[in-house]
């Protein structure tokens, strides 16, 4: 380190400080904040124990080098260094926080104030550079907002669940469940639950399933539905399956899908006369 | 072992069991018995066996109803579960528990009206 002083100390403040090598052993000793200086180009003029174990470079490894040494490729490439130093000597300071690098490569979230350092007649002699280590405190701050993306996109997903599969009561004792999209078991279980807490509710005996909305079956899908029917049947109700249409029909013969026992219809309006004829129910025209 | 035993009560020309929540193996055991021995003395025509207050399902459970209802309908009476629940119902589902030819009824009032009147509720083709 120079012998010269290395920032201008008014006669109050030495007589504050005791002396010289008093501040000196302050600054240099301050393992919490990295206090360093620079010339007027940026490059390392003193370095202190905080520099040392925030950085990672000794003081004879690094006093003459660039600070721009400290930043992330990307922030060499576009230029920061040198523009935080302009600010600095424009307008006395400047503060950021970013990501910075140490001698291993390792990245550490700073806190980093510049501040330009001039003679009493106003020239530049240089900057003061003060970095706070606040890595842990970025580090939980982005388990937290991940945790909350997380969770929002969860509650998102259970509200798309939960009005994706609703179920309605058509008529006294009839409940329907119409279908919109694929059915995976995640929405199985969901429409499994609901259905049959609805057929309690509603002390239902004919619950109509409809797939109208359903664009396309696979094995996987014709499973889902035949153990929601199954499941039905087990609470006494009737079950119908309810706007198999051609080309679904066509598909759940070749994929040997086993519907034995099901009830199927190829329209709702169909399938709503079938549960009119099981409770011995007539519509009579008034005509 | 507890000392739950259950009633198997005769009920006109049928029989009615109520499951209480959660019997232990010897116990269900047990009520096969007494409902194979209902049978051979009052010969009734069906069982409703009221499961509303079972809450879960182990294997040993649902296989030993099965099995009851093969040996009732043998003894030529004919088994109506009654008031499962619907988180049993889908753990059954999922276990690929099949009834067979037992019959299902959402409580014991609807399975009385099917054993009573000839089946007119069941599914249709």
């Amino acid at each position: 380190m120079s012998k010269t002083a290395s920032v201008p100390v008014s006669k109050v403040e030495e007589g504050q400080l005791g002396s010289e090598s008093s501040f000196r052993l302050l600054v240099q000793s301050v393992k919490d904040y990295a206090i360093i200086m620079l010339d007027p180009e940026g490059n390392v003029a003193s370095w202190n124990e905080g520099a040392q174990k925030f950085k990672g470079y000794r003081a004879e490894e690094i006093v003459g080098k660039n600070f721009s040494i400290f930043y992330t490729p990307e922030d060499i490439a576009s230029g920061k260094p040198a523009q935080e130093l302009k600010i600095a000597a424009d307008q006395g300071r400047f503060e950021d926080e970013g990501w910075r690098v140490r001698k291993d490569g390792s990245k550490f979230w700073a806190n980093v104030t510049i501040t330009a350092l001039r003679d009493p007649d106003g020239s530049l002699r240089g900057f003061g550079k003060v970095t706070r280590d606040l890595t842990e405190r970025k580090l939980v701050e982005e388990a937290l907002k991940q945790k909350a993306g997380n969770e929002a996109i969860s509650r998102r997903a259970q509200e798309i669940l939960d009005i994706s599969t609703p179920v309605v009561q058509v008529w006294e004792g009839v409940v329907l469940a119409p279908l919109i999209g694929s059915l995976d078991s995640q929405r199985t279980q969901q429409l499994m639950e609901k259905l049959l807490e609805a057929i309690v509710e509603t002390r239902s005996s004919v619950a109509l399933v409809d797939i109208t909305g359903v664009p396309a079956v696979d094995t996987a899908t014709g499973r889902h539905l035949v153990e929601t029917m199954s499941a039905v049947r087990l609470l006494g109700a009737n079950v119908i399956l309810t706007g198999v249409r051609p080309a679904i029909a066509q598909t759940l013969v070749h994929l040997g899908v086993d519907l034995a026992g099901v009830t199927t219809r190829a329209s709702l309006s169909a399938g709503l006369r079938t549960a009119m004829e099981i409770l011995s129910l007539q519509i009579v025209s008034d005509k | 072992m507890s000392d739950q035993r259950i009633a198997v009560i005769k009920l006109r020309d049928l029989l009615m069991v109520t499951m209480p929540s959660d019997p232990d193996d010897p116990t269900i055991t047990a009520l096969q018995d007494q409902v194979l021995q209902a049978m051979e003395r009052y010969n009734p025509k069906g069982l409703v066996l009221d499961i509303s207050a079972v809450e879960s399902l182990d294997s040993f459970f649902a296989r030993t109803i099965v099995e009851t209802a093969r040996m009732v309908a043998l003894m030529g009476g004919q088994t109506v579960i009654a008031g499962m629940h619907p988180s049993v119902a889908i753990t059954a589902t999922q276990l690929g528990f099949t009834l067979g030819n037992v019959l299902t009824a959402l409580d014991v009032d609807r399975a009385l009206e099917i054993l009573a009147s000839p089946p007119q509720m069941k599914v249709r083709r």
